[in-house]
């Protein structure tokens, strides 16, 4: 994990990381969320309607925006407070996806920062993207 | 830019960051008026406000405005 103070941050500072989601993963995200929405069940649901297979959870990929800040930009102190995405491309279960995110705007007043964010198959291809506003926490114990 | 025309560009960004198109403001208004002016929208208001004027707010200006009049007094000062 990363600790960078907002000090600390720059400007095209960049963090990433392979990822492939699997039907265990799938799995646990439908017992988490309840989510059991055919797309995500049923094999042949999601082909009849288009698709190669079950599209994995689109807020489970998103969860791997949490780690992207959460442990690396700027990892310890982060603190999420708004997150767009947006949904270009299906995932299938059992791809390596890149998670890729560079720091795109620092506001010193409002001690907060903006990661623009992606995720791409192996070939390049954007599969999601979104924009991460984050904030720093500090510790106020003492 | 006249303080009018600051003013009537400040009302427009509080109207997209607060989704309210009735929202007017003044000189005097204050956080306790605009229901939901809570501390992070506060922030992003101020973010919009930045974007909107080209210009940037120091961390004690963020903290330390007491009205929509202080407000533009700063903005006015950076433009």
């Amino acid at each position: 994990m990363k600790h960078y103070s907002f000090e600390e941050m720059t400007i095209g500072m960049e963090a990433s990381f392979d990822v492939i989601i699997t039907e265990h993963e799938m799995e646990a995200f439908r017992v988490l969320s309840g989510d059991e929405n055919p797309m995500h069940m049923d094999e042949n649901y999601a082909k009849d309607r288009g698709f190669d297979g079950r599209v994995v959870y689109g807020m489970l990929a998103a969860a791997y925006y949490s780690r992207l800040v959460g442990m690396e930009l700027p990892g310890e102190k982060c603190l999420i407070n708004e997150v767009k995405l947006t949904f270009a491309n299906p995932i299938y279960a059992g791809e390596r996806l890149k998670v890729r995110g560079e720091v795109t705007d620092l506001r010193e007043g409002t001690r907060r920062m903006k990661v623009k964010a992606n995720m791409t198959d192996e070939a390049g291809n954007i599969r999601n993207e979104a924009v991460i506003t984050v904030s720093f926490t500090e510790d106020v114990s003492s | 830019m006249s303080r009018q025309e600051i003013l009537d560009s400040v009302n427009s960004v509080f109207r997209e960051v607060f989704d309210r198109d009735e929202i007017t403001v003044n000189e005097e208004t204050t956080a306790a008026d605009v229901e939901g002016w809570d501390s992070l929208r506060h922030i992003t208001l101020i973010e919009a406000i930045e974007d909107e004027f080209d210009m940037r707010f120091k961390m004690n200006e963020v903290t330390g405005m007491k009205n929509v009049g202080e407000m533009l007094d700063i903005i006015a000062e950076r433009i």
